[in-house]
């Protein structure tokens, strides 16, 4: 009861400063702009033609071209959803440290985890209903409009709302421990270009240092965060086999299972941070 | 019954980030408030008033010491279904109507759907805000937010309420209805827990104060027990003091003040008094009464923070 009133007042909070239904917006508009440009071609109804155009066919040779697309509008969007969603909501958890707002809700019969954990979960949940509203959109585009319904499209939204809730867990305890939105964001965004480079450091941090402790290092870095980069390539994966990657192709719940571990320390972190920190 | 009481509650906090610096917000703080009294805590700015009540609530936390509040030691969840709390400064999410907002604060406290509706409405009734529940709390003044405040620490019918400076931007008529309020819900067995700087409305609704300075108490008792100096009379005279009786009583050391028929001393025993009245009757000067001097508590507020300060 406690717990869900805290939950229902986070997204509450969200929803009246505007950021969801900003978000909401974006992708109906994005949806609406599918949905009227994409079709088959009139002369060969195995090609897709986005407003008019034929797409992709030719570019991948022994490719499904609705894979492809649906790989490379995953590939090319989903980062940037995910970094628009942590802008959207990083200040919730600042604000709701502000003076005159913590003292009432910590004088309230509410654990601080309790508090923390429903003020996390209601900021994730605004943005993962909106990244379902705009995976489902697309996946009924394609189904009504083109006959094929994707399962593995429609599948990839778990993954990617999955990535989307270690990613927060990053912005939690920023936001915790400097109790600034500002910097939570802007230390997100490092995050997101760290994970990319932790996820390639054989072949480019690895050569920065040829020393086995800095390795070593960078190594325990990336298995003590969440694997951000390599679980948005990985939900993609989930839609087809995806011949633009470079590496390993295959699906695996390799970095899902890493980053729930390191996802469970970090807000682990943040709840022990929280409650020993005085207001 | 004892509801609350703290032994030897200290917090320090260190600041600085290189050089780290203690600094004591409070020192071996040992006080105990009676079921249904109302019980005043003063102080000047930075007395450590608010801390006090933050490490009761668990908002922050002690160095050391120990506390119990309602029968349960600091931390405990039970503790805090039982209490009100009125912050200092206290913000309201502007998007919510004063109904809502008391409707999402007992949902904080566990209060069931059925009841939340109705109970905020009684709330805001009772707090002059009836017309302006529908109202978003963006658009409050201050003193509408400080009714708000009120309303909010009072939606789970604490039996403990702690104030922190609850008349804070409010007319005097508002004030007024504030103070009888706080009477009535004493009546109906409330204990409450005043911080505050105006001297003149603890003296109105309190029973007991402490004074706080620098983090630590350095008096409590009753409001007339604080007021009373207990070593000053006011004494009616049959007849005006000779001017030679004058020199004799104030060779004998007596802190003296005389006005026509009447006679104020202050003195360092109280054995003195008698020694005044005899000198008084061998001259042929009756006495026609006598009283002890009070004081305003805002007078022994400021004498005693300035000589705490002084040494």
């Amino acid at each position: 009861m406690r717990f869900w009133g805290m939950f229902r007042f986070t997204i509450g909070e969200a929803l009246r400063k505007g950021t969801i239904i900003f978000y909401f917006a974006v992708a109906t508009s994005f949806l609406v702009f599918f949905a009227l440009g994409i079709g088959h071609s009139s002369n060969d109804r195995d090609m897709v033609t986005i407003f008019g155009a034929p797409f992709g066919h030719q570019s991948q040779p022994g490719m499904n071209v609705i894979d492809f697309l649906l790989i490379q509008l995953h590939s090319s969007s989903v980062f940037w959803i995910i970094l628009f969603g942590i802008f959207g909501i990083a200040g919730l958890i600042p604000r709701m440290l502000e003076k005159g707002t913590i003292d009432l809700f910590l004088s309230k019969p509410l654990t601080r985890a309790e508090l923390l954990m429903a003020r996390a979960l209601g900021a994730v949940s605004g943005i993962a209903v909106n990244l379902i509203y705009f995976f489902l959109g697309i996946w009924l585009i394609f189904g009504l409009k083109l006959g094929v319904w994707h399962w593995g499209f429609l599948s990839s939204v778990v993954y990617v709302v999955y990535a989307f809730v270690c990613f927060f867990s990053v912005v939690t305890i920023v936001g915790l421990i400097t109790r600034s939105a500002g910097i939570s964001i802007m230390l997100a965004f490092a995050f997101s270009i760290i994970s990319w480079g932790l996820e390639l450091r054989e072949n480019g941090l690895y050569r920065l240092w040829n020393n086995v402790v800095y390795h070593r290092l960078l190594d325990a870095i990336y298995y003590l965060t969440p694997q951000l980069d390599a679980m948005l390539d990985n939900s993609s994966r989930a839609i087809g086999k995806n011949p633009i990657v470079p590496y390993p192709a295959e699906f695996t719940f390799m970095p899902y299972l890493y980053s729930f571990f390191s996802t469970a320390l970090l807000y682990g972190l943040s709840v022990w941070y929280f409650s020993r920190q005085d207001y | 019954m004892e509801v609350l009481q703290t032994v030897d509650l200290s917090k320090h906090y260190r600041s600085g980030l290189f050089i780290r610096k203690n600094i004591v917000a409070l020192e071996k703080v040992s006080l105990s408030i009676e079921q249904g009294e109302i019980f005043g805590l003063l102080g000047p700015n930075g007395a450590g008033k608010t801390t006090f009540v933050k490490l009761l609530l668990s908002i922050a936390h002690p160095t050391s010491g120990t506390a119990t509040v309602l029968g349960h030691p600091l931390g405990q969840r039970a503790l805090k279904e039982h209490c009100g709390y009125l912050p200092e400064s206290h913000r309201y999410p502007g998007f919510l109507t004063a109904l809502d907002t008391l409707i999402f604060f007992g949902r904080l406290n566990g209060l069931p759907e059925s009841v939340l509706k109705d109970k905020a409405k009684s709330l805001l009734d009772m707090v002059g805000l009836k017309d302006w529940a529908k109202v978003k709390t963006r658009k409050f003044s201050k003193g509408m937010l400080q009714r708000l405040g009120l309303a909010q620490a009072l939606v789970n019918d604490p039996k403990l309420l702690f104030l922190d400076e609850p008349t804070d931007g409010i007319d005097p008529i508002g004030r007024k209805e504030i103070r009888d309020l706080l009477l009535r819900l004493k009546g109906e067995g409330t204990t409450i827990f005043l911080n505050s700087h105006l001297l003149s409305e603890v003296e109105m609704m309190c029973d007991r104060v402490a004074i706080l300075n620098k983090g630590k108490v350095v008096r409590t008792g009753t409001i007339s027990e604080l007021t009373t100096q207990k070593l000053s009379y006011s004494i009616q005279l049959s007849a005006p003091v000779t001017e030679e009786l004058r020199v004799r009583l104030n060779q004998s050391h007596f802190s003296l003040e005389f006005k026509d028929t009447s006679l104020t001393v202050t003195l360092k025993d109280k054995s003195e008094l008698n020694s005044i009245i005899d000198t008084l009757r061998a001259d042929g000067i009756g006495i026609e009464g006598m009283t002890q001097q009070k004081t305003s508590l805002e007078d022994y507020f400021i004498q005693l923070v300035k000589g705490e300060n002084e040494l």
